[in-house]
């Protein structure tokens, strides 16, 4: 039981890769389902997550929050997804969104850039320049959506636990090696790991929540004991901490729910 | 007959400011005594030195030594072991207890000093009603009460008995036996005891220590304000506790329940207090815990726990007495500002547990080792009196609630037992004065370090002690000018030469009642014996009778806080001069009536 992301190169084989592993596994592949999920649950056009999750930030998105509050709506899903485990998720930004979760299996698909241009030609049918530019392209927005949000460089081999090349071990070779990877002890999930994902998925629901009131509301849960750090501005405090009170009543999950207003936030939380 | 002098007006005058003044009470009445006592040697009606005798007097000195005996036992938990089979078979109901204390009181009165059995079980009365939660104003005038009563049980009971077999030599009168006055006593207590448990809730004020401590509190209530978590609850794991499941910590309940394990005891019989957070739960384990209602009971339903209706095996362990819950506030410049509690290190130096932070309306009680305190965040700590006094004393927080903290000396419980014994010796065999006796009891248990001599000190309560003293200067003037002899002569005077039995008797009972309530009983014994005899002797009636009457009517002192015992409980029990005026009142008329009535249908 264990929660496997797969970050891919575009036209890298990693879909085929990700499948291949949950169909072995028996586990759950999800990918772009999870933007309809939110563009269903937060009544957000799909065309703007696409752009938050694909585009690195504008100026405008850095005053608004526009940019982060919709890929806080895509975590909210997708942690949604991945609280009961036994899931594969290949996508941009999987092991970003669920960085904070140990013992997610974070693998990163490499192809050679001969082969994805060849891919890339018969996908798309462009010439070999138009190809290599396109491929140029997205792989410099990605590098500058995870920089800009997050601080790291997604060709980091450092950011996961395993880095394949799919040119000579192919997705049959591939499969079988994260397949090894995923039933080592390090990455099985004991109920104590499935309360973490439950609590992490908790918060992220609350934290999506109360994002049009206050964009720099933290929120943590555990064992679904529930703190909501707010910036403590008091002209805001009382309009926000009734609409955390009246978001909280809906969540079964909560058992007890305290803000604290003014107080630092813990790191690495919703 | 003696005539009215300006010395004697000046002493009615005086007597009635002082029932003024403790009627309305403008000034506390240990004030009015210190008033008292100076206004009566500047008025020159007694010499100076006797206007301070009263601090010297043999009442005065055995109460301060009495109370320092008492003081003594109930620290060594002698009394509470005396009072646990009393309780035992009154169970938890406040008529019950009052009975079966009044009773006991009332039996110990018999044969010693009202106001040593009184002082006596003062410190295990305000056990009882802090472990019980009985307002204490519930509980002590009717036991007080039965103390006074309990000295008619027995001719060695109060003084004015014990005299009474003198002041009678003169005339030739046959003396009375030790248990002659016992169906007088015993119709005196039953009804005593029986117009508190019909009327007690009518006549008595519900004053309590809760109100008390509200009165030095922050205007917030403490249950209001942390949701019922003051209260400690506990738990027992069954036996297959451990079978089958991931082990669970202290900490883990903390973090899972938000509730807070404060104690725990494994078979056999291991207990610890404020366990440390990785401290493993194992079956067949008690614990006590707080929290709110609802997060202990999901803990007891989630980890297969039994819940207790109440504290059974920690009862006494955790019980008021021991420990409890305190708020105390983050003061401006103390060094916790900006501090959390686990950078604090609080639980781990001192041992308390804290339960919840207050801070702006909102009460905290997730992760809150992990908050970084302000000024003014109010923290609810648990612990043992003696750990949270410590902490107290480190001035890093301001207590908002009084620590009700008394370190227990069970260990020493032998000596103070034994201190108890040879001054109730010296007094019952060698018949030595009460005051030498039970100073030396008192001496022995400092000596003996049973208590230190700064605890005797503050043992003592000086409103009752300057209450006594201020008022015996009273009596003397009363007797020195005359003025009683003269009041006396009047009142029988005029009742002329031939009046029915009943009537002389009863007006002899009202007589005393009224001597008795300024000057003391022994004081207005020695005064009236002689008197109310030759009264009876002209009017034909019986003067056994007549002797036997005033020495029983000088007991019967409730309408007022000076006697020695009333004046001993007034203060723990928070009345007012009115609450004795409304109970003892009643209890006054009742006890010329039935003490009338018995006298006549038995005796005559």
């Amino acid at each position: 039981m264990a929660v496997i992301t797969i970050s891919r190169g575009s036209y890298s084989k990693g879909k085929e890769v990700a499948e291949g592993v949950a169909a072995a596994l028996g586990y759950e592949c999800i990918s772009r389902d999870i933007l309809l999920e939110a563009s269903d649950r937060f009544n957000i056009p799909e065309i703007k997550l696409v752009h938050a999750i694909h585009d690195a930030p504008s100026i405008l998105d850095r005053f608004t929050h526009g940019q982060l509050s919709y890929i806080t709506q895509i975590q909210c899903a997708l942690m949604d997804r991945v609280k009961h485990g036994n899931v594969v998720y290949h996508g941009l930004a999987g092991h970003i969104l669920l960085q904070e979760i140990e013992k997610v299996l974070k693998v990163r698909i490499l192809a050679d850039p001969a082969l994805r241009v060849a891919v890339v030609r018969e996908r798309e049918q462009v010439s070999e320049k138009e190809a290599r530019r396109m491929i140029a392209k997205i792989d410099e927005e990605r590098r500058k959506w995870t920089r800009r949000l997050y601080g790291v460089d997604p060709w980091d081999s450092s950011l996961y636990d395993l880095v394949i090349c799919i040119d000579k071990i192919e997705v049959e070779g591939a499969v079988r090696l994260i397949c090894q990877a995923a039933s080592q002890e390090a990455f099985r999930l004991t109920e104590q790991d499935r309360q973490k994902l439950r609590d992490r998925a908790l918060s992220c629901k609350l934290r999506s929540a109360l994002l049009d009131l206050d964009p720099n509301v933290t929120v943590t849960s555990e064992y679904g004991n529930v703190l909501v750090f707010t910036r403590g501005d008091d002209r805001k405090a009382g309009r926000l901490e009734k609409k955390i009170l009246s978001v909280a009543e809906g969540m079964d999950e909560i058992n007890n729910i305290e803000i604290r207003p003014g107080e630092p936030k813990p790191s690495g939380d919703a | 007959m003696e005539q009215l002098t300006t010395e004697m007006i000046m002493v009615m005058a005086m007597i009635c400011v002082a029932v003024f003044l403790f009627i309305v009470e403008w000034i506390r009445v240990d004030v009015v005594a210190i008033l008292v006592m100076v206004a009566l040697p500047l008025l020159k009606l007694v010499s100076p030195q006797e206007a301070f005798v009263g601090f010297s007097s043999n009442a005065v000195i055995s109460i301060i030594a009495v109370i320092i005996i008492g003081a003594g036992l109930d620290k060594t938990g002698t009394i509470n072991r005396l009072v646990t089979p009393v309780l035992k078979i009154a169970g938890n109901s406040t008529s019950r207890i009052m009975i079966a204390i009044s009773i006991t009181v009332a039996a110990i009165s018999s044969f010693m000093q009202n106001i040593g059995a009184a002082a006596l079980f003062l410190p295990a009365i305000q056990r009882v009603s802090k472990k019980l939660n009985i307002p204490i104003s519930l509980l002590l005038m009717p036991i007080g009460f039965s103390a006074i009563l309990g000295g008619t049980l027995t001719l060695v009971g109060c003084s004015p008995l014990i005299l009474l077999n003198d002041l009678l030599a003169p005339f030739h009168l046959k003396p009375f036996n030790l248990f002659d006055v016992t169906p007088i006593g015993a119709a005196l207590v039953a009804c005593g005891i029986g117009y508190f448990v019909l009327f007690g809730r009518f006549v008595l004020p519900r004053q309590g220590p809760s109100e008390e401590t509200q009165d030095k509190e922050i205007p917030f209530s403490l249950t209001d304000s942390y949701e019922g978590m003051g209260e400690p609850r506990e738990l027992h794991t069954p036996e297959n506790f451990t079978h089958y499941r991931e082990p669970v910590t202290i900490e883990d309940v903390r973090r899972r329940y938000l509730v807070n394990v404060v104690a725990v005891r494994e078979p056999p019989r291991f207990t610890t207090f404020n366990p440390p957070g990785d401290m493993e739960l194992r079956d067949n384990m008690d614990l006590v815990v707080y929290g709110s209602e609802k997060n202990i009971e999901r803990l007891a339903e989630e980890e297969e726990m039994v819940l207790k209706p109440s504290l059974d095996v920690f009862k006494d362990a955790l019980s008021q007495e021991n420990s409890g819950t305190v708020e105390a506030v983050v003061a401006p410049r103390s060094a916790l500002v900006g501090k959390t509690l686990a950078q604090a290190k609080l639980a781990d130096h001192f041992l308390v547990t804290p339960l919840a932070i207050y801070r702006q309306g909102r009460t905290l009680v997730t992760e809150i080792s992990n908050v970084t305190l302000g000024v003014g965040d109010a923290i609810l700590f648990q612990g043992t009196w003696k750990r949270l006094k410590d902490l107290q004393n480190e001035k890093l927080l301001i207590f908002t609630t009084p620590i009700d903290m008394e370190e227990m000396k069970p260990e020493k419980a032998a000596f103070a037992a034994f201190w108890l014994v040879l001054a109730l010796t010296m007094v019952i065999v060698f018949k030595i004065q009460l005051s030498v006796c039970l100073m030396t009891g008192a001496l022995g248990m400092v000596i003996t370090r049973v208590l230190t001599i700064d605890e005797a000190y503050q043992s003592v309560d000086w409103r009752t002690i300057f209450l006594l003293a201020g008022l015996i200067p009273l009596g003397i003037a009363t007797e020195k000018t005359g003025a009683a002899a003269w009041i006396a002569h009047q009142v029988l005077g005029a009742l002329g030469g031939s009046v029915p039995q009943i009537v002389l008797l009863a007006v002899i009972g009202i007589l005393s009642t009224i001597f008795t309530l300024v000057i003391s009983n022994v004081g207005a014994t020695v005064l009236l014996v002689p008197l109310v005899v030759n009264m009876a002797l002209a009017a034909g009636s019986d003067p056994r009778m007549a002797a036997l009457v005033v020495g029983l009517a000088t007991s019967n002192s409730f309408i007022l806080p000076t006697h020695q015992v009333n004046a001993l409980y007034m203060g723990p029990g928070h009345y007012r001069s009115v609450d004795f005026m409304k109970a003892g009142g009643v209890l006054s008329v009742l006890f010329l009536v039935v003490m009338i009535g018995t006298i006549y249908l038995f005796y005559l």
